[in-house]
C-alpha cells in the first residue's frame, strides 16, 4: 500500500474494516471459484465425474484426463505448439517493427510526421469484426487460408497500439543520451540498440506481456482463417473438443487448464508491471 | 545530402514494415469491405455487382434490427453493472486496507483469460445436469437455455470477467486525487458520502470517462464468450448479438456482401457513440488536478 492510498483511507473504525474485507472475500471468491472448480475437475477420473455429485472433491487426484487430451485421437500437443509458434512470431515482430516505428515517431524530424501519426491512432478505433471479412477475402485471394502465415501476417509488423505506447515512453529518454551516443559515431540501429532499448526495458517487458496474452487469447481470427486441425490454434481447439464431447467436461476442463494456466503464471509472475501499466495504457 | 532528408529517409526507412502492416492489414480492409458491400458475393462464385442493394436487404431484416437491440440490451446490464461495481470495489481497495494489493490481483485475473475459453469454462459451470451451480444452488435451472435467462447469464459471465479491469482503473483514478483536497472537505465537517459523491466522484470524471467509452466499444462487440455459451444466437435466438450476426451471415450463410454491410453499420455506430460521448463529457464540467 502506498502512502496516497493510505491517506484516502481517512478514519476507518473497525467494524467499517471488518464489513469491508467481508465484501472483498465474496468477492475474490467469486472470481476465483470458476478457476478452482474448473482445475478440480480437470483433476478427476470422468468415472467419478458421472457418478458423484460434481462438487465432491477429486477422489483418487488424476491426471489422466491431460494423458488423454494429449495423446491419441484428440491430440492437443499440435494446438499448443501452433499458439507457441504463432504468439514467438508475432511478439518478435511487433517489439522489432513497433520500436522502430516509435522511435522515428518519437526522435524524428521529417514531413508528414503528424498526419501519419494520425493515421496510425485512427486505426485504434478500426473494430476487428469489420476487417475479418475484407481480410479472409484478401487472404483467400492470396491463398494464404489455413497456412502458418495466414495466421500471424496481419499482426507480425507491429500494432499502432503499441507504437503509440513506446513512442510516449521514447519521448521520455534525456536528449543528451541519444546526442552523446551520435557524436561518439552511432548511427541510428546503434543508437536504438545500445541506449534506446535498454533504456526502455520496463516498457517493453509490458508490451512483450501485453502482447503474449492478446494473441494467446485470439481467437476470431484463427476460427476463421483456418479450418481442420493442421493450424489449430489452443482457442479454437478448446471450443471444438468442447462442441464435440458436449458433456466430457473432465477432458474439457483439461484443455480448458491447459489454455488457462501458462497465461496465470505470466501473469502472477509479473503482475506488478501488468496491473501498473492497465493503468496507465489501458490495454485491449 | 543535407542532414534533414537523411532524416526523412531514415525515418520513413524505420516506419516502412509497420506502415506496410497497417495499409495492408487495417486501412485497405477498410476499402475492401466497402467494395464487398456493394456485391453479392458467396465465397466460391465470382462476386455479382449489386449496388445498394444489400443494404437495402439489411435494413428490411427484421434479423438485423433484432440482433441491434439484443447488443443494446447487453450492453445496457453489462455497462452500468460493471461500472458500480467496480467503482465500489475500488473503494474498498483504497481505504488502506491490508491486502488490497491482493485483492486487486485476484480481481483482474478473469480479464487475462482468453474469453473464448472463460466461456467454455462457464458453459460447465451453468450445465443444467452436471453443472457447479445447480449442484450448488440444489435446483435445475436452465441458465443457458431458457430464452428468459439466455441474454442475463451471458451478460452476467461478461460482468465477472470485465469487473476486476474496471476495478483497476478506478483505483487508478481515486488514488490520484490530492489527499489535501480530501482532508480539507472532512475539516469543514464533510460526511463520508458527502466525501464520495461531492469530491471523488466529479473528480474521477476521466477515468469515468475512459471506462464508460472502452466498456461500450468492446460491449457492442462481443462474440467469444457468447460463441461459447450459446451458439448460433442461443435459445430462440436472444443472444444473436451483432458480432455474431456478421460472422454467421459471413462464414455460415456464405452472404459476403450482406454480413459486409452491418459491418459497416456496427462500425459507423461505434464512432457516433465514441464522439457523442466524448461531447457529453467535454460540455461538462472537468477538473484540472494538474496544478
Amino acid at each position: 500500500m502506498s502512502a496516497a492510498e493510505r491517506v484516502h483511507a481517512g478514519r476507518t473504525r473497525p467494524l467499517d474494516a471488518a464489513v469491508a474485507y467481508l465484501l472483498l472475500v465474496a468477492g475474490a471468491l467469486v472470481t476465483l471459484a470458476p478457476f478452482v472448480l474448473s482445475g478440480m475437475t480437470a483433476v478427476k477420473s470422468p468415472q467419478q465425474f458421472a457418478a458423484e455429485p460434481v462438487l465432491n472433491l477429486p477422489q483418487p487426484l488424476t491426471f489422466s484426463n491431460f494423458t488423454t487430451l494429449f495423446g491419441g485421437r484428440y491430440d492437443f500437443v499440435s494446438p499448443v505448439v501452433v499458439t507457441a509458434q504463432v504468439v514467438a512470431v508475432i511478439l518478435v515482430g511487433q517489439i522489432v517493427f513497433s520500436v522502430l516505428a516509435a522511435y522515428a515517431f518519437a526522435r524524428l524530424r521529417f514531413p508528414g510526421r503528424d498526419a501519419l501519426f494520425w493515421v496510425y491512432l485512427a486505426t485504434l478505433m478500426v473494430p476487428q469484426i469489420v476487417t475479418i471479412i475484407p481480410l479472409y477475402a484478401m487472404f483467400a485471394e492470396a491463398g494464404l487460408r489455413n497456412t502458418f502465415w495466414g495466421l500471424v501476417l496481419p499482426q507480425v509488423f507491429g500494432s499502432p497500439y503499441g507504437i503509440f505506447l513506446l513512442r510516449e515512453y521514447f519521448r521520455g529518454i534525456p536528449e543528451d543520451l541519444i546526442s552523446a551516443a551520435r557524436l561518439d559515431g552511432c548511427n541510428t540501429m546503434q543508437i536504438l540498440r545500445y541506449v534506446v532499448v535498454p533504456v526502455s526495458r520496463p516498457i517493453l517487458a509490458t508490451l512483450t506481456i501485453i502482447t503474449i496474452v492478446s494473441h494467446w487469447n485470439n481467437f476470431l481470427w484463427p476460427l476463421v482463417i483456418t479450418s481442420g486441425p493442421t493450424w489449430q490454434t489452443l482457442t479454437l481447439a478448446t471450443a471444438n473438443l468442447q462442441s464435440q464431447y458436449n458433456g466430457n467436461w473432465t477432458l474439457v476442463m483439461a484443455a480448458t487448464t491447459v489454455a488457462i494456466v501458462p497465461l496465470l503464471v505470466l501473469f502472477l509472475t509479473f503482475q506488478r508491471h501488468v496491473v501498473r501499466s492497465i493503468t496507465i495504457t489501458g490495454f485491449k | 545530402m543535407s542532414r534533414s532528408s537523411r532524416e526523412t529517409g531514415t525515418a520513413y526507412a524505420l516506419l516502412a514494415p509497420s506502415l506496410f502492416g497497417i495499409t495492408a492489414f487495417l486501412v485497405l480492409p477498410i476499402f475492401v469491405v466497402l467494395w464487398l458491400s456493394l456485391n453479392r458475393w458467396n465465397l466460391i462464385s465470382p462476386a455479382e455487382f449489386v449496388g445498394l442493394d444489400n443494404v437495402r436487404q439489411v435494413f428490411a431484416d427484421g434479423a438485423f434490427r433484432r440482433s441491434l437491440l439484443i447488443t443494446t440490451g447487453f450492453v445496457v446490464i453489462v455497462i452500468p453493472a460493471q461500472t458500480a461495481l467496480g467503482l465500489f470495489a475500488a473503494t474498498l481497495l483504497t481505504r488502506g486496507l491490508r491486502g488490497s494489493a491482493l485483492f486487486r490481483v485476484v480481481y483482474v485475473l478473469p480479464w487475462i483469460c482468453a474469453p473464448l475459453v472463460l466461456g467454455v469454462v462457464w458453459k460447465w459451470i451453468l450445465a443444467p445436469s452436471d453443472g457447479a451451480l445447480n449442484a450448488l444452488i440444489g435446483q435445475r435451472v436452465e441458465w443457458l437455455a431458457d430464452p428468459a435467462l439466455a441474454l442475463p447469464t451471458v451478460a452476467a459471465v461478461t460482468i465477472w470477467t470485465q469487473v476486476g479491469y474496471v476495478t483497476l482503473f478506478f483505483v487508478a483514478g481515486l488514488t490520484a486525487i490530492p489527499s489535501h483536497l480530501l482532508d480539507a472537505a472532512r475539516i469543514d465537517g464533510a460526511s463520508p458520502r458527502q466525501v464520495f459523491w461531492r469530491i471523488k466522484l466529479p473528480l474521477l470524471r476521466p477515468t469515468t470517462f475512459f471506462v464508460l467509452v472502452t466498456g461500450i466499444i468492446s460491449s457492442f462487440q462481443v462474440f467469444d464468450s457468447i460463441y461459447a455459451l450459446t451458439p448460433q444466437g442461443g435459445p430462440e435466438g436472444v443472444t444473436d448479438v451483432v458480432a455474431g450476426r456478421i460472422y454467421y451471415q459471413a462464414f455460415q450463410s456464405r452472404n459476403i456482401g450482406q454480413a459486409s454491410v452491418m459491418a459497416l453499420v456496427l462500425f459507423i455506430l461505434l464512432v457516433v457513440i465514441t464522439v457523442g460521448q466524448q461531447r457529453w463529457f467535454r460540455s461538462r464540467t472537468t477538473y484540472d488536478l494538474s496544478s
